[in-house]
Formats: structure tokens, sequence, C-alpha cells
């Protein structure tokens, strides 16, 4: 299924990135990295650093050559924007030097500006082509807030989900609560209180609330169900999963359950496919495809359910998710480097940033007069 | 002028040893090469100190048989080597494979070609290049090409002062790019230092602070200038409100010079010992060097147990007045009425009190109290509150290698304590050890003996032997550095093992220990040590 444009591509993958998620984005980088150097496609790491830095690395280090920072041997980038923008080495005088010869490249930056919008914003503008989410697609995905409100207005079903300040008193639902920070990725700052005295209390020492938090029902009867979609070459749904809690005692799916130990989300306890009834996973079918149009979806999203086996409620969706879900590709059969090739013609094929200029044809600026007289 | 250069040709190819001589410098030349090998990665080893390599090759061709007789074979063919070239040939041996036990490439720690190393190999090849070509030129290629052949520790280890400014200029950029960057994000900076416990110490800050406030800690290796503006580069991100940074030190002025791009707001001193005493030569310059950090820090965190430290807070207090500079003493022994946090090992585990109020009943937690108070002391200065570390203190994160305890396969208790190099923590292990075994069981203690103690490392082993065989214990010891010492101080009382390898004690210790024994792996030394 691989065509002309994704195996003769000069393919980057960026991962990393000034995020809690740096770490799991490396594992996920270095195997989209390691998968395209495997069926010989010309291949560049682009390793992000937690300080902002981007450096040019070879695609096939292993996890550990990052364990004390920028690994080995990597060149230092620095990305420009511009029309002949991209990244460019910073050994090279600015301005001469031509960026490195980049077609697509391959996201994998979790959380943090990697999948908030803010990198996609920065390559539209550097002219640089990419994977997964456009600017507005990955901020919408990063802000539960927003997220939900799109998902109220829909009238899909969901938990509550309000703003949490440190004047909230009322929410119109019971505790116990679960507290989210509203911009973030992963389970990192999640808590579990009894009441809202106790979230706003937690608004002000834990770190992770800082930008801003939002207060839902915390439901411990309820079951995360997990599904992947993915919009080229054309809209297409992953089996069901399943995650499954280390302990019975865990109040939340946690970030640890997820990442540590084993090679990151592909190796986390899970039943996939889920084992659900026929209404369940027809509905999860129609709401999975209904967000991918509302929600701006591109490459491959996981949207995350709540569920008990009868109910179904809309969770929050991962634009860039861990692994790129491509473990959950497992009915029909895909493989990873089947949904590599399909991201990288999509970001060839689909561009994100649209431009247009029409109405700035110069009449305003004849008509204007003098800018001091405008100031009057 | 053309004269000149004529004669100087006709002596280049003049060798006063004729063929023979040609042959015995070529393999002199060869020998040197091998030999610049293995004399650089120990200078790498050990930190690039100007003196470094002939240190160790002392220690090696000095103490060990049967390298010194080896040696004194090698000189002996030197000296003849002036009037027969051809007796060149054995230092060259010599050099090329000796001394025996120090492998070339290294066992535990391989030679790596970094920049580094690569810039120190070529300063070192230019100047075995200019002995050389001395011998060439004035005819004596043999005895010359011999004597820079043994001559190679010598000339790494100038090499290694002839780079320094070199590596300094170089470090400059990053140090540059880090102050910017420390000026950006502007974090809280909380420096630590000591002979040991920092790195704990360290692990303990970051956890107590980071319920409430976000921070980056520096990696445990990186607490050097190239290091720390290396953690600062690439760990310190946008926002982070604390940085820990661990600052070691090697002599006077390192850590003024790190404070002067990294001005600490809490600096902490967890403990004086005679660590890199041969470096330092007396405990009193260890206390000076490392009291720079005290200088520009607007707190002062010191574990008042040592009475240096007690005096260095006192100091702090009459030199700044009470109003400028705090000073926090912290105390993990017991309550001193002078002391503002103080943690004591109580039957329960660990009990907290600052300030007159008590932090923390019994936490259990296999740390030691000194780091633990320092950690205290610091978080509470920075606004944490008493009950955020009370919460925090039951899952402080104790640090691999440090005194973990784990249940082998064979059923024995294994006690890890190889990141270990003070005698008060070896001490400390020895206790650990005496509460891991069964009443009847038997109890083992595998080492290699303590290094970097300067004069008083043949005192401070024999010392430590001397407990051994009281606790009771029996005694593996590794490699020749120590065995001297410990043997010594072990005497008689039970038995005795002499290894060469940790991985034969590691076998020895498989092969006699069941179930109720315990065993403990005290310090662990890189092979460049005999």
């Amino acid at each position: 299924m691989s065509t002309a444009t994704s195996i003769t591509a000069k393919v980057a993958v960026v991962f990393g990135g000034p995020s809690p998620e740096h770490d799991v984005s490396i594992l996920t980088g270095l195997q989209a990295a390691r998968e395209l150097v495997r069926d010989g496609r010309e291949t560049t790491g682009l390793y992000w650093s937690k300080t902002g830095a981007f450096h040019r690395v070879v695609p096939t280090l292993e996890a550990l050559d990052f364990l004390e920072g920028v690994p080995r041997g990597a060149e230092e980038l620095r990305l420009a924007a511009g029309p002949e923008g991209g990244f460019v080495a910073v050994s090279s005088r600015l301005g001469r030097s031509r960026p490195l010869a980049i077609d697509v490249v391959v996201n994998c930056c979790h959380g943090g500006p990697g999948e908030d919008g803010s990198l996609q914003g920065a390559f539209d503008l550097a002219g640089v082509s990419y994977t997964g989410p456009s600017m507005a697609g990955a901020a919408l995905g990063m802000d539960k807030l927003a997220f939900a409100g799109v998902v109220a207005a829909a009238g899909l079903p969901a938990l509550p989900r309000v703003l949490l300040e440190p004047e909230t008193r009322e929410t119109g639902f019971a505790g116990p609560y679960i507290v989210k920070p509203r911009f973030g990725g992963s389970s990192i700052g999640v808590e579990v209180v009894e009441d809202i005295a106790t979230a706003t209390a937690r608004l002000a020492a834990n770190p992770h609330l800082r930008n801003g938090a939002v207060l839902e029902p915390y439901r411990p009867d309820l079951f995360d169900l997990n599904v992947a979609v993915r919009t080229w070459p054309e809209l297409s749904l992953s089996a069901i999963e399943r995650p499954l809690r280390s302990e019975e005692s865990s109040e939340i799916l946690g970030y640890a359950d997820k990442y540590v130990g084993g090679e990151g989300m592909a190796s986390a306890p899970r039943e996939l496919p889920a084992t659900l009834a026929a209404p369940v996973e027809k509905a999860i079918a129609e709401l999975a495809r209904d967000l991918t149009a509302r929600c701006a979806l591109r490459g491959i999203t996981r949207i995350d359910f709540l569920s008990d086996g009868e109910a179904l409620f809309v969770n929050e969706i991962n634009t860039v998710p861990g692994s790129l879900a491509r473990y959950l590709w497992v009915d029909p059969a895909v493989s990873f480097i089947e949904l590599l090739d399909a991201m990288i013609e999509e970001a060839a094929g689909r561009p994100t940033a649209h431009r247009s200029t029409v109405g700035a044809d110069g009449s305003v600026l004849r008509s204007a007069g003098g800018i001091a007289a405008k100031l009057g | 002028m053309s004269t000149i250069v004529l004669s100087i040709t006709v002596l280049s190819i003049t060798e006063r040893g004729g063929s023979l001589g040609w042959a015995s410098a070529a393999a002199c030349i060869f020998a040197t090469a091998l030999g610049g090998v293995r004399w650089l990665r120990v200078a790498q080893r050990e930190h690039y100190l100007p003196d470094s390599a002939s240190r160790f090759a002392l220690r090696w061709w000095g103490a060990t048989t049967p390298n010194l007789p080896v040696a004194l074979v090698a000189l002996a063919g030197l000296a003849l080597a002036a009037r027969w070239p051809v007796t060149a040939l054995a230092p060259a041996v010599v050099v090329a494979l000796g001394p025996l036990g120090l492998g070339l490439k290294g066992r535990t720690s391989p030679l790596r070609w970094t920049r580094r190393l690569r810039t120190l190999a070529i300063v070192w090849a230019v100047l075995q290049g200019a002995v050389a070509a001395v011998g060439f030129l004035t005819g004596f290629a043999a005895v010359i090409c011999c004597a820079g052949a043994l001559a190679v520790p010598a000339l790494v280890d100038m090499s290694c002062v002839l780079t320094a400014p070199i590596e300094r200029r170089l470090a400059d950029k990053y140090v540059k790019r880090a102050t910017e960057r420390l000026r950006r994000v502007n974090p809280k900076v909380v420096a630590i230092t000591g002979s040991y416990g920092k790195t704990s110490t360290k692990g303990y800050v970051a956890h107590l602070l980071s319920g409430s406030m976000t921070v980056v800690a520096s990696p445990a290796s990186f607490n050097n200038r190239a290091g720390l503006a290396r953690a600062v580069n690439e760990h310190l991100v946008d926002g982070t409100d604390v940085f820990v940074a661990e600052m070691g030190t090697y002599g006077r002025g390192e850590i003024a010079e790190l404070c002067s791009w990294m001005k600490p707001d809490v600096a902490v001193i967890t403990a004086i010992g005679p660590v890199h005493l041969e470096r330092f030569k007396t405990e009193e310059k260890i206390v000076e060097a490392k009291s720079e950090i005290l200088e520009s820090a607007g707190c002062c965190v010191l574990v008042v147990d040592d009475p240096r430290l007690a005096a260095l807070a006192d100091r702090c207090d009459e030199a700044h007045g009470s109003g400028t500079k705090r000073v926090l003493r912290v105390s993990g022994l017991g309550p001193e009425p002078s002391v503002d946090v103080f943690v004591v090992e109580g039957p329960d585990g660990l009990e907290v009190r600052a300030h007159g109020e008590e932090i923390a009943g019994p936490v259990e937690v296999a740390a030691r109290p000194g780091n633990v108070a320092c950690a205290v002391a610091v978080a509470l200065e920075l606004g944490v509150s008493a009950t955020e570390v009370a919460k925090r203190l039951g899952a402080l994160p104790v640090a691999p290698h440090r005194l973990e305890a784990q249940m082998s396969p064979g059923g024995f208790v294994v006690l890890d304590d190889t990141y270990n190099s003070n005698p008060a923590g070896a001490r400390a292990a020895l206790a650990a050890l005496a509460g891991a075994a069964r009443d009847e069981g038997r109890r083992v203690v595998v080492t290699p003996g303590m290094v970097e103690l300067g004069p008083r490392q043949r005192e401070e082993n024999e010392r430590f032997a001397a407990q051994v065989a009281q606790s009771p214990a029996d005694l593996v010891v590794i490699g020749r550095t120590n065995r001297r010492a410990l043997t010594r101080g072990f005497g008689a009382a039970g038995s005795l093992v002499l290894v060469a390898h940790r991985d034969q004690a590691v076998a020895w210790v498989r092969e006699q220990l069941g179930p109720g024994d315990a065993v403990l792996y005290e310090n662990d030394v890189p092979d460049q040590y005999p």
C-alpha cells in the first residue's frame, strides 16, 4: 500500500520536547524512526531537548543514549520561519545556509508544545510539512475544557466537566471529584479528591494545576475504552482497547501504568480487542467518526471513552498518542510501517497551513492617505 | 645555514647502535603507542587531573608483584641501552605489556574516544614525537625512544596540563550559555556539596519540593563546571521554580567559580570526610573548599554534627550578622538547643522536628538522618508546608547502590554499598550487615577497601578490617590496592579470602552462602586500581 510519495520522501522524526512526556516521546520517536530505517527510508532523527533546542541525531539510537540529555554526536539545529524556512544547522551561518532537505516531519512529541499546537504553528510558519494534527486540532485536543465544550455543544454523551478556579464553590454535580490539569496530555497531575474545598486547595499546591484545572465527577464504576482513528487514506478505526489497571486499588489509570516498564504504551496491560456489547461498539464507532470532523483530526488520534458496559461517555482525545497507537491496529491488522506511510502521505497531500491574501489587493492602501492623518 | 641543515641530516641518519639500534628504537615507539592507550585511559578515568597517570603508574609498578621486579629490569635496560642499544628491547616489551593486571582497554570502564580524549591524545603524540625526534637527530634513537616509552605516564600528565586551558576555553562557551539560561528561567538555586551524601540529599530535596513546585535536579555525574553547565543547558526547562545543583570539588576555587555564575539561594553542606584526600592533603582544606558554597547564598544549611561544620555555622553568623544571611543548623544525631532541624532514628523510623515543632512522627525509610534533616530544612525554607513535607517523607527515593538490601536467589541477604568510599559510611554498612543475617547466619564483607584517602588510606582500611573482624564477619579482599592494610587489620580472627577481581568474589559468595546468611559489598573501585 506504500506509494511512491512515502517511499521516496525524505523523512524526519521529531521527538522529545519540553514536556512532562519528553521521555515517553523519545520511545515513540525511536520506534518510528527505527521502523522507517528498517524499511530502507531516508530518515533523520530530530531530538527536541527539554530546554527547547532541536538536534539532528542518528535515527537508530537507543533510549539509554538520551539518559543524560542530548546524545553524543548530536548536531544542534535551529527552526527558522519564513519562505525559506526549515531546520538549519546552528554551526552554519544563518541566512546563508539552506535548511535540511526534509519532505515530511513525523511528529512524535507527546504533551506540551509538541501536542498543543505550538510546534504545529511553528512548522506552518517554517513551511515544514508534518504528520498528525494541525495547529487548531492540536490546540483543541490539548484543552480539556474547550474539547468538553465542543462535545457538549454537539450533544454527544460526556461526563460534566467544569473549570476549577480558586473561588469555585459549586459545580452542579456531586463528589468525589477528579481534578485534572486543563492543558496536559497525560495523567500527570491528576488527583482524586473528596470535595470542592480540597480541590481548590490543590490548585495552589499542585504545580501541574497552575495553568488551569478542570473538575469532573469521579466515577470508579467506569472503565476506560480507547479507539484509534486514522484519517488517511480514508477514515478508519482500530480495534477497541480496554486498558487494565495495574492494581485494583489504583484510582485512575496512572502514568506509571501506561509508561513505566517496557516500551511505553505498546506494552501496557490491556484487553484487545475488548469484549463489548454490540451497541457500545457501534456507539464508539459513530462517536469516533463524528469527532473526526468536529475536532479537525489528522494523522492517528486515540479517542478515550468511559463506560460501565452500557452507558458510554466521550472522555478525551490524544492527537499524538503514545507509540502513535500502533498497537491498536490488530483487527484488521495494519503494520506500523503502513500506518507511518499513510501519515507521511497525508502530510504531503493534505497541507495544514491555508493562507489567503484575497482582498489584500492594495485598494485600501491606495485610498488610505497619510498615516499621521489617521491618527488625528 | 645550509651547512647546519646538512650536518643535521647527516646526524639524523646516523644511529650509534646501527641496525639493531634502529630496530630497538622502532620497538620502543610501538611500545609507546600501546602504553599511550593504557595511560590515556587512566587519565580519562581520573578526570584528566594533571598527575593521575604518574600517580597510578607508581602505584602499579611500585606496589604490586611481579610488576616491581619487572620495572627494575626495564630501568636497567634503559641504563644499558646507552651502551648497548639492543637492551632497549626489554623496556619496550615491559611498556607494551605492563603493568600486569592493568588492561589496555579496561574491564570495568573502557576507554572512550571522546572529543576531549582525542585532543589529549594528539597533544601527547606531539610530545612523544618530539622526544623521539631528539633521539633521531642526536643519533641516540634507541636510548631516547626507550626513555620516551618509560615516560609515557609523565607525558600523558604533561598533556593534561597543556590541554587544561583549551578545555577551559571550550567549556566557557557552555557556561556562558548556561548563565544566560539561568537568568532567563530564573529559578531558585539550591546548591549542595559535601564529602558524601550530596547525591542522596539532592534526591530528597527534589522529592520534598516537587509536590508543590516544579523542580529540576542536576543528574548525578554532572557535578563540575562543564557538567552543571550541561545540566542547565539541557535540563533546565522554562518555568522551573527550583534548580537543585550538586557541586563537587577537587580543589580550592572550583565551587567559588561555580557559584559565580550559578548563585545559590540556599547552600547545603552535608558532611565532611576524608574523600579525595589524595588531592586535598588535609580535611581542613576540604572544609575550606566546600565552604565556598556559603559565600553568596542567602541561606546556609549545615549539618552541625560535625564540629567543623558547626564552627563554620558560627563563623557565618559572625561574619554576616543575623539579618542578611540565614544559617540553619541541622542534625542527624539529636536535639541540641541551637539546632533548627533535627532527624533522629527512633525505634520505628526517623523522627523529624523543625524549629521546635514535630514535623513527622516515625517515618520508615532507609535514609541517613543527616541527609533527611538537610532536605527538610531546605523544603521548609523554600515555603513547603510542614504537612506537605510530612506527607512526602514516607516515599523518599532511596538512591541505588546505597546500602540496598536484596534477597539473592540463593536465599541470603545482599547489602549493596558499592558506591561508598568513606570510613563513616563503611562503618554504618557494617552495622547494617550485623542485623541482616540470622543470629546463627554467616556474615561476609566483600571489599577492595577504600581509596582516595591519601596519607590515611592504610590506617583507615586497617581500622575497617579490624571492625569487620570484631563484628564478626568473614572478609573477602578484592585486588591489591588495599590488600596489605586489610589483611593486617583483619588479623587471624575469621576466614580471609583474597581474590583478584570482583567477579571471583561474587562467585565465591554464591558458592559459600545460603539462607540466613548475609553479604555486604562495600565499595567498588574501577580497574585502574591494582
